[in-house]
């Protein structure tokens, strides 16, 4: 007899299923969430592979990383089943082809309410230990990815109605199970989700431009206008009567980013309470972080316009004609925001070099593209 | 291969460090030993844009940020008639860009608590900067969130030893529009200090050296020449004549308190 139940649950599984296919409310599924899922679980390691110059990243001891891990997150990454009408998904605003940027000065959510910001460029995660967001409020990319499902502004969906969807899904609770090796659909979680989300985008690793090839793998020279673009952007051979832009000092090193958050002087106010958007402030509560805004990654920035948390620049040209007006000397504004004078040489040395950091590589990459097309 | 070679002596000698701070010779007693830093400028405590200080030639500024690293804290002590170094820290970061009132400011900012042998010291011995060893390592041989994770020149080749950054005003008239940004780092600008005192920690407690930095020290010298914000409000670098003073002053600014 226990043999015949054995024979029999497959099968009845499989019409639960296919019950579930054809019902897009999650109320109307006969499913039982204490279903036992059928798959094996052999969970394969992942490595991160990054150059040597690049910090060790940060993989969160209860998350590590796997392959079946990553295949979820990154099914879950494109899939508009993370939103209330199934129209949108995290890759709908974060296009691998700009940098997992949308073009937008701030983007359209389901409900046809734009975001107050400008969606940020997925690359090089795994080496961010300052939060995640404009103003950093997401500790680690497991809390990130939490919070555009149930953002109004974004996908608009409740995780709940989310993980009802996603154990009814035909795939997600094998994909569970391979991944976190759960054993029943009950334990299908948004926490799983959200570190399968993050799995994936910690493969968002960028180390292939031009500029690394040139300045750290020996391949080719740089142009001259590049090479001058480049003794602009670093500072320290600077000479105390040259006025430069200083780009490195938020800017620096491997990533050319240090994720510390800055007032970088677009904002003109006249006092601290002023900030439309207060970012780190509104954080922090700490009224001197009004203002201040992570100073992201300008890798692949040739891909990511437009420029600033809101957007508000559509060229690079017009981010380095504002560095070199100086700012507008709010009280908070960071030091190192010095006028300087921008030559029309000088800017297009500059962008020069900025476009060094383009990565194709990294935008086309297979294993970052949309796996259901 | 040479920066993997640096990054193993270096790991090596860190082992060897923290070794000698747990093996006491008196049998592994054990005690904890903290620096607490406080900063000021002249009589006065240093607080981030809440104050305005007078500086020379009738000129004023506030502060927005300060930091320094500190390197191979050694404590001294007496061994057969001979001083000897006993390693407590190899490197640390103190950052006082968060402190926003006299309270906070009287407070300090801590080192890293580290482990030491129980015991009587004769002095205390450490580096203002990242020592030339450590110097030789790259923000990429350390995990992020390590001292030595960021405030790196790629160029240069050197951490940022220290940071002063703020807004002048030249005239004076209350405007406060001139920034300030002094940094600086490079081998030539590392400085070793020694002080003696005799420092008692027990068996299970815990040694808080005081000391103080006075910013006044660093852009002041005692011959009364000055960094004249008129003629330089930026320096980023290992050589210029600003960061080199700066650096030569920073001795004479740090007391024990």
């Amino acid at each position: 007899m226990k043999i015949r139940i054995l024979a029999v649950l497959p099968l009845v599984t499989v019409l639960l299923i296919s019950a579930c296919q054809d019902d897009d409310g999650p109320t109307g599924c006969n499913c039982t969430e204490d279903d036992i899922i059928e798959a094996v679980y052999n969970p394969q390691p992942y490595e991160l592979v990054f150059p040597e110059r690049f910090p060790q990243p940060i993989v969160p001891e209860d998350n590590p990383m796997t392959v079946a891990g990553i295949a979820l997150g990154r099914n879950l990454f494109f899939d508009p089943i993370l939103s209330s009408d199934s129209t949108m998904s995290c890759a709908t605003c974060h296009n691998p082809q700009m940098s997992f940027t949308d073009g937008q000065p701030n983007s359209e959510g389901v409900l046809g309410m734009r975001g107050r910001r400008s969606t940020m460029a997925l690359i090089n995660l795994a080496f961010n230990a300052n939060g995640f967001f404009w103003d950093g409020r997401a500790a680690s990319l497991e809390a990130q990815a939490l919070a555009p499902v149930e953002d109004h502004t974004e996908l608009n969906e409740s995780w709940d109605n989310v993980m009802e969807k996603l154990r009814r899904h035909p795939e997600y609770p094998t994909m569970f199970r391979q991944a976190f090796g759960i054993e029943r659909k009950s334990e299908m979680s948004k926490e799983l989700a959200v570190k399968a989300i993050a799995q994936f985008e910690r493969t968002l690793i960028s180390y292939n431009s031009r500029f690394d090839k040139v300045a750290w793998e020996q391949q080719g020279w740089p142009t001259d206008s590049e090479q001058r673009g480049r003794d602009l952007f670093f500072v320290e051979f600077a000479t105390n009567t040259q006025d430069h832009p200083g780009c490195s000092h938020c800017h620096g090193g491997a990533l050319f980013t240090e994720n510390r958050f800055f007032n970088n002087g677009i904002s003109d106010v006249n006092g601290l309470d002023e900030f439309p958007d207060k970012g780190l402030g509104d954080i922090t509560g700490n009224i001197y972080d009004n203002g201040k805004f992570r100073a992201p990654s300008l890798r692949n920035i040739e891909l990511t316009a437009p420029y600033m948390h809101d957007g508000r620049f559509n060229t690079l040209e017009e981010v380095l004609g504002h560095y070199a007006s100086g700012g507008h000397g709010t009280i908070n504004e960071d030091p190192n925001i010095q006028p300087f004078t921008l030559t029309e040489q000088n800017k297009e040395d500059l962008i020069a070099f900025l476009k060094m950091l383009t990565d194709t590589s990294f935008v086309h990459k297979p294993e970052f593209q949309n796996p259901f097309n | 291969m040479k920066r993997l070679l640096l990054a193993t002596a270096l790991l090596s000698m860190m082992l060897i460090f923290s070794t000698c701070g747990k093996d006491d010779e008196g049998g592994g007693d054990m005690a904890e030993l903290v620096l607490n830093f406080t900063a000021n400028y002249g009589n006065n405590p240093l607080v981030m844009f809440e104050r305005t200080y007078d500086y020379e030639a009738d000129m004023d500024f506030k502060m927005q940020l300060f930091q320094f690293y500190l390197s191979d804290v050694r404590l001294l002590r007496q061994n057969n008639g001979a001083t000897e170094e006993v390693p407590a820290l190899d490197v640390d970061l103190l950052s006082f860009a968060n402190i926003y009132n006299d309270a906070d400011a009287a407070k300090g900012i801590n080192t890293e608590t580290v482990s030491i042998p129980a015991g009587t010291y004769t002095g205390l011995r450490f580096g203002w900067g990242v020592s030339p060893q450590l110097n030789a390592t790259i923000p990429p041989d350390y995990p992020l969130g390590h001292p030595l994770s960021e405030n790196y020149w790629e160029d240069a080749k050197s951490y940022i030893f220290f940071k002063v950054e703020g807004n002048a005003d030249l005239e004076p008239n209350g405007d406060f529009s001139d920034k300030l940004t002094f940094h600086v780092g490079g081998d030539n600008n590392y400085r070793e200090l020694t002080f003696e005192k005799t420092f008692t920690v027990e068996k299970n407690g815990k040694l808080t050296i005081p000391l103080s930095v006075d910013l006044k020290k660093i852009l002041i010298a005692t011959d009364g020449e000055y960094v004249d914000f008129r003629q330089v409000k930026q320096s980023h670098s290992n050589t210029s004549p600003a960061a080199v003073f700066m650096a030569e002053n920073a001795p004479s600014a740090i007391q024990l308190r």
